[in-house]
């Protein structure tokens, strides 16, 4: 036990001594992205991503802030504006690493974004990736606990359009947030997704 | 105390060397007006900013030399300047627009995109599949849009006072030889193709790229689904027949493959129609689709389809007293491969290569008819981009047909016809952009064909003007050639290409899933075949004098947006043509074009039965036929044209779908023209006899099944 505190206590104390500019520039970044400056956040991400060609943290998050933002949007020249601009950023992510889980459903994300906003003309094409592009984060992360909820609301979305019993999907969810309570992870890695898991675990137990 | 003063020293000199300068500036667009949010900072650096809302941007750096400033903003041209960072002061950025976005001016005169790239899309995929008098035919669904006048006897493409030869058809940028399934007379065809294999279309009725040739109306090109999402078989269950499909995927290969046999004899046995039915229809056919795509620089795609078609029937004609009997047997080969790679510095190279060999036995009462037709399409295209304002299109193709008929005839003679024709063409194509408001296309394309030992030249031009936030207007010129059809050809080469020149001016205003466009055009036709017999054959005499013309107005509308759960569109189409051709004594307007069509299409939501269910009108004023007793040439008018059709698709459970379709659900009476009996009876009157549809109504019910990995997928965009 002992020597387990001493060694975060190394580790953490390391981390605090070695603070590069890349973490100081992701640290930065996040504080705007907190206090809301999604633009300069962005902007900041997007910078440090043309500058450190061997992280691919940073062009996720430029991809993310711009599919996040694109939801809810009435002008398709925007939307097409943003989701070509989190594409482009999401495949500078993937040149950099392959067969990410992170990436993967960030790229189900964006596809949802379009379909989102007219389910008639993108969703036909884009459903059938999307359920492909779950199935292989899956397969990749069997205990990432943001791809077992992606792919359990992704599922339940059309179990309840067809008026099916969702339940199978609250039992994944369930599963997701047992694995949001045990999971560490690298730092900047994406964190989201527990409270969410709440949320949904609660309409399932109203159901 | 002395210490810290000495420390403090000590920082105050590694601050001097950490010496921070100051860049500064501006960032506005061409008209001057500031830009705010501007993405600022020396590349490879974390050093930058935003511009504030007068433009204004500041911010320090402690780089020393010679840097690249960055200045990125959305819908704007990425800016960059290279020197010394000491320079980088009091700057002015001024930004370009981006042309390459989605409000950007579009040059479409004439043409009509479905697919999820297009900017403006008129049609979407899933609506071949959905819209209620198309039963999943690709052409059918196209029928729906403006520039077409309804022939349903036919069911081919008829666009703008052209015959249905005037249409070509490509797919993925090469040739379709034979797209229409054979029919005997007065039963509509279908396309060949299964509509799931496409993502994108594009419908042009007039005025098109010089990338296309040998039509003198229209062409529509199919372009096929890069790769596949997953692995799934597929089974189909129709009154008409069954089908059944399979996807495989394997590391950067995918194989698909579908087959479908139709026999009509069990739709014919329980809803007989007015023809006497020896063997009816009965087709099978199968695809299979191989792609490879190594990197995401290029794809390799190929694709081959097996048709096989026979049938055999008594129809009723008025000079056969125990009616017409006419048998068919077809088979079509057709193999479809290309190849594109992104070749690097703004070029790329596409190349494809087309064959079809097609065979028929066809029964004309006693008389046999054997026809064998080998075509071959090669086709080399680059893409040269310079910069999002000019682009660069050339290429060249060679076409291929070798065509042979052997006709015997019961009591006489045997005849030997046949052909080769061999065609070279050219192309070069510029797109221009002056601004994101303006552009403009301009090509010219070159064809010489050694069967008529012809040259050509038809220059190409059109222009897009961005009038506002959700309206542009455009112009498009062209001239167009394309050779005699075969059935000529096989009597006489001794021709011109015939040809017309299209003139069209189009608005659209495009918000918010509603589309308005009206489009008007003029087109004229020249060295039409003439020939001086009632049929044509080795003795008949032709020319190439026939001439004519074709002008009116289209008008589509569609909104997805103003009724929840409702999408419709609505077209109409004004024709005014006449045109002097095959043996007609004077220029009249032909059988085909009626002068008004009008379609309405709707398709509606209903989610607590999980169904969707799709109704279209289609309207078409008289079409013009020849009276004997009256005197003069196509001088009578059928009545109107009046067909709805519903159909409704309730999706079982995810990967279930029982769809169910009924054509002409009123049985209208519809009338397509008149044949006269050939000799007068003794009161010198000559009797006729109504040329109409062979069943008034058409059902079609079908299950749907699809089985995949993630149990998701269906077969909504089968259908």
């Amino acid at each position: 036990m002992k020597n387990l505190i001493t060694l975060i206590l190394l580790v953490f104390g390391a981390s605090i001594s070695a603070q590069t500019n890349y973490e100081k520039g992701m640290e930065k970044a996040f504080k705007l992205w907190g206090e809301n400056n999604i633009i300069e956040a962005s902007q900041l991400f997007e910078r440090i991503a043309k500058a450190e060609k061997e992280e691919w943290l940073p062009a996720y998050y430029v991809a993310t802030i711009e599919i996040l933002a694109s939801f809810g949007l009435k002008d398709e020249a925007v939307l097409n504006l943003k989701l070509k601009k989190a594409q482009e950023f999401l495949e500078e992510a993937k040149s950099i690493s392959t067969n990410n889980p992170e990436i993967i459903i960030n790229q189900a994300l964006l596809n949802t974004a379009y379909i989102a906003f007219d389910g008639q003309k993108y969703g036909m094409t884009l459903s059938g990736k999307n359920a492909a592009l779950y199935q292989q984060a899956l397969e990749l992360a069997p205990n990432n606990p943001r791809v077992v909820l992606g792919k359990a609301e992704w599922d339940m979305g059309s179990a309840r359009f067809f008026g099916q019993s969702t339940e199978v999907y609250c039992k994944d969810v369930a599963r997701a947030l047992e694995l949001f309570k045990t999971e560490e992870l690298p730092k900047f890695y994406p964190n989201y997704g527990a409270k969410r898991a709440e949320e949904i675990l609660k309409q399932c137990g109203e159901n | 105390m002395k210490s810290i003063f000495l420390l403090s020293l000590l920082f105050l000199s590694i601050f001097s060397f950490s010496q921070k300068r100051v860049i500064y500036g501006k960032v506005i667009d061409n008209k001057g007006i500031p830009i705010e949010g501007a993405n600022v900072y020396l590349e490879g650096t974390y050093d930058g900013t935003s511009s504030d809302i007068e433009g204004k941007f500041n911010f320090t750096t402690s780089e020393v030399g010679v840097k690249t400033l960055v200045v990125s903003f959305i819908s704007f041209e990425t800016h960059s300047q290279t020197a010394e960072v000491t320079s980088f002061q009091n700057l002015i950025v001024k930004l370009r627009e981006d042309v390459n976005t989605l409000d950007a001016v579009v040059i479409n005169a004439g043409s009509f995109e479905a697919g999820d790239n297009a900017k403006v899309t008129a049609l979407k995929p899933l609506d071949v599949v959905t819209t209620a008098s198309a039963l999943g035919d690709v052409f059918g669904a196209f029928q729906t849009l403006p520039g077409t006048s309804t022939n349903e006897e036919d069911g081919r493409l008829f666009v703008r006072g052209g015959d249905a030869d005037e249409t070509q058809i490509f797919i993925d940028g090469v040739r379709v030889f034979n797209p229409f399934i054979p029919t005997a007379k007065n039963i509509p065809t279908r396309g060949r193709f299964s509509p799931f294999l496409f993502k994108g279309m594009t419908f042009s009725t007039g005025g098109y790229s010089a990338e296309y040739g040998q039509a003198l109306s229209s062409v529509l090109t199919l372009n096929t689904i890069d790769q596949p999402d997953q692995e799934k078989t597929e089974v189909q269950l129709m009154t008409v027949g069954v089908g059944a499909g399979n996807t495989q995927i394997w590391g950067k290969n995918s194989f698909s493959i579908n087959a479908s046999y139709v026999n009509l004899a069990p739709y014919q046995w329980a809803f007989p129609d007015k023809n006497e039915w020896i063997k009816p229809y009965e087709g099978t056919s199968g695809e299979m689709v191989y792609r490879y795509k190594p990197n995401d620089d290029s794809l390799l795609k190929l694709y081959s389809s097996f048709n096989y078609t026979a049938l055999e029937l008594i129809q009723e004609d008025i000079n056969t007293p125990n009616g017409f009997h006419f048998g068919l047997q077809n088979r079509n080969l057709y193999f479809n491969g290309s190849y594109k790679e992104r070749l690097g510095n703004g070029w790329s190279i596409f190349g494809g290569i087309g064959y079809a060999n097609d065979t028929s036995d066809i029964n004309l009462e006693d008389d046999e008819v054997d026809d064998t037709e080998n075509s071959a399409h090669f086709k080399i295209r680059l893409n040269k981009r310079f910069s999002n304002r000019f682009k660069l299109n050339f290429g060249t193709e060679y076409f291929m047909t070798d065509f042979d008929e052997d006709f015997r005839e019961s009591l006489g003679e045997d005849f030997n016809l046949g052909f080769t024709n061999n065609l070279f063409g050219a192309y070069a194509e510029a797109d221009i952009f002056f601004s994101k408001k303006l552009a403009t296309k301009v090509g010219v394309r070159v064809e010489n064909s050694a069967l008529l030992n012809q040259f050509t030249m038809s220059p190409r031009a059109s222009v897009a003007y961005k009038s506002g936030k959700n309206t542009q207007f455009s112009l498009a010129y062209g001239s167009f050639f394309q050779n005699p059809k075969n059935e000529y050809l096989k009597f006489n080469t001794s021709f011109k290409a015939e040809k017309a020149t299209h003139f069209i001016a189009n608005y659209q205003f495009v918000k918010d899933r509603q589309i308005f466009r009206v489009e008007g055009y003029y087109k004229k036709y020249d060295d039409l075949l003439k020939y001086d017999s009632q049929f044509v054959a080795s003795t008949t005499n032709f020319t190439n004098n026939g001439n004519g013309y074709a002008k009116g107005v289209d008008v589509f509308w569609r909104d997805g947006k103003n009724i929840k759960n409702l999408d419709y569109w609505v077209s109409y189409s004004f024709l005014d043509t006449q045109r002097d051709y095959k043996n007609y004594p004077t220029q009249a307007r032909p059988n085909f074009a009626s002068k008004h069509n009008a379609s309405l299409v709707g398709k509606y939501w209903i989610n607590d039965w999980k169904t969707q269910i799709g109704m279209t009108y289609n309207f078409a004023s008289g079409r013009t036929y020849t009276n004997p007793n009256a005197g003069g040439f196509l001088n009578q008018q059928t009545k109107n044209y009046n067909s709805v059709s519903l159909n409704a698709a309730y999706l079982i459970s995810q990967q279930k779908i029982l769809y169910f379709s009924v054509n002409n659900v009123l049985g209208t009476k519809n009338v397509y023209g008149y044949n006269y009996k050939n000799q007068p009876e003794a009161n010198g009157i000559y009797n006729h006899q109504a040329i109409v549809p062979s069943a008034d109504q058409f059902f079609f019910v079908g299950f749907f099944w699809t089985i995949s990995d993630d149990k998701k997928n269906n077969q909504l965009n089968n259908l």
